[in-house]
């Protein structure tokens, strides 16, 4: 009994410590099934690899450079299809947000475009531009896109009017009001727009990769699959799952709370 | 010196679930002194907040004017400072940087408009929440820095619409003893909107009964001053006076 109490005061110290030791540990009854299926010989180990398999093909993989390289391509398509969307999406947002005619026309055509997803759009983007970047492009904008317009939409809308109208009463001219209250008013439903849309389009990202791509880890899974090669596609998989929750978990979700936080406060 | 005058000031809109024109302010024809405290009063629906809102150019008019100094107002501007109810301060400024949002819009450099907010919110007893968000404060406080906000821009007229309705009673009562301090002290012209009879006895020079978009009578308040409600609450002259509008409010 105190044995498990002292370790359960171990544990707790630990992860207070370090955060990160908590978000691990949940991890290492998944990874011993899947060691001791994989040990057991149930299938074949071409078709289900262990983890030992998967980390020595992920050594290999990052030693001779093909993992660094298509990592680096794929969040370089990432970062500029975010940062395209991003230019076309706040300033969109805003503008709907802020003109009620331009609400009345957009919001029902934004929502009919949003319900067509990205990967639909495949076929008809392969007859207009071919198997390329424009292709890619295209998916990974249009998916970022509209999480961030209807999120800054959101956000826009729900700037209280007094705000606006205090600004105004203070001296401010319609675009320092925009400048001073609109955009700060709506950024923390920016950023959630912004960590929806990422999250949407790395996902589309690596869907789009296995099909069009030349390059990038969505394209080193399925031309992993054309070899035969379970072990690399686990890879792929891993990664994904890792740097996505790095991303979101370390970086995004708390830019998110903490802007959440302070202008939470607001009403209340 | 007349500041602010409303002649035969209107306000007509299209109500399209209703199809059909309201009137909801007609005829309204008020002078306001400069230096004056004004208090509006009325039953819900009476066009008080209706007023308020077209002197501060929130709303445009549909008929008759407003001048200020003998020019027509023509939207909001920062000669017309406003107090909100729901207080309207910037969530994501800290108070200090709220109390000095007007001096920044004329331009006014950092480190004087830091100076001109301190005073301020020194004359509010404010000067220990300089540097915290609006969201750490209590309603009251929220509400002085409301007030101090408006007065740092240094309006012609300051228009408050019941700003004190949404603090508990007995914040309200110190917040109206402050704001009758710090009238005397700067003498800012005031109009001020309220449905609180005794609110409006207490802080105003006249108080003017509004019912159904129409002036319907003005009672001058010559209460000595200052005002402070342990002196008026068993004071005659004071009960008189709130019976008197009382009585007409509720004959609206």
């Amino acid at each position: 009994m105190s044995i498990l109490l002292q370790g359960w005061s171990l544990y707790i110290r630990a992860t207070h410590r370090w955060p990160g030791v908590a978000a691990l540990i949940p991890f290492i009854p998944v990874v011993a099934v899947w060691a001791i299926i994989a040990e057991s010989g149930l299938f074949p180990r071409v078709f289900f690899p262990g983890p030992v398999d998967v980390v020595h093909s992920f050594v290999s993989l990052t030693y001779k450079g093909i993992l660094p390289d298509y990592l680096y391509d794929s969040l370089v398509r990432l970062a500029a299809g975010a940062s395209i969307g991003m230019l076309l999406g706040i300033p969109l947002g805003i503008w709907i947000g802020t003109n009620r005619i331009a609400h009345r026309i957009c919001w029902p055509v934004l929502l009919f475009f949003q319900a067509i997803g990205d990967i639909a759009w495949l076929p008809i983007l392969l007859i207009w531009f071919g198997f390329g970047l424009s292709t890619m492009t295209f998916v990974i904008v249009y998916t970022v896109l509209f999480p961030i317009v209807l999120n800054t939409v959101l956000g826009v809308e729900s700037v209280s009017r007094d705000l606006g109208r205090a600004a105004r009463s203070l001296g401010a001219s319609p675009a320092r009001v925009l400048w001073e209250v609109t955009l700060p008013g709506a950024l923390p439903n920016i950023i959630t727009g912004l960590r929806n849309g990422l999250g949407y389009g790395w996902r589309a990202l690596i869907a789009v990769e296995m099909i069009v791509g030349t390059s990038g880890i969505g394209f080193m899974m399925f031309d992993a699959r054309r070899a035969g090669s379970v072990v690399e596609i686990m890879v792929g998989m891993i990664v994904l799952g890792l740097l996505w929750y790095i991303v979101d978990g370390w970086i995004l979700a708390p830019i998110e709370r903490a802007t959440g936080r302070r202008w939470g406060l607001v009403t209340a | 010196m007349t500041t602010l005058q409303l002649r035969n000031l209107a306000k007509t809109y299209f109500d399209p679930y209703a199809g059909a024109h309201v009137n909801a302010v007609h005829d309204v024809s008020l002078d306001i002194e400069e230096g004056e405290f004004v208090a509006i009063v009325g039953p819900s629906g009476c066009g008080k907040t209706t007023i308020l809102n077209m002197i501060a150019g929130f709303i445009p008019y549909t008929g008759g004017e407003i001048l200020l100094n003998g020019k027509a107002i023509d939207g909001p501007g920062p000669e017309r400072g406003v107090v909100f109810q729901s207080f309207a301060l910037f969530p994501w400024k800290t108070v200090l940087d709220n109390v000095g949002f007007g001096p920044k819009m004329r331009g006014v450099p950092k480190a004087e408009r830091d100076r001109i907010a301190h005073e301020y919110l020194a004359l509010a007893g404010l000067s220990h929440a300089a540097h915290r968000y609006p969201g750490e404060l209590s309603g009251g406080m929220q509400q002085r820095v409301g007030v101090v906000r408006a007065l740092a821009n240094n309006p012609s007229v300051l228009l408050m619409d019941e700003p004190f309705a949404s603090v508990d009673a007995q914040t309200r009562m110190t917040l109206q003893e402050e704001l009758t301090r710090i009238w005397q002290e700067r003498r800012p012209t005031v109009i001020f909107i309220t449905h609180d009879v005794p609110e409006a006895v207490f802080l105003a020079n006249r108080v003017v009964v509004l019912s159904k978009g129409r002036v319907l009578d003005q009672v001058g308040i010559d209460l000595p001053r200052p005002r402070v409600w342990d002196d008026l609450i068993e004071d005659d002259d004071f009960k008189r006076l709130s019976a008197e509008v009382l009585q007409m409010v509720r004959s609206a």
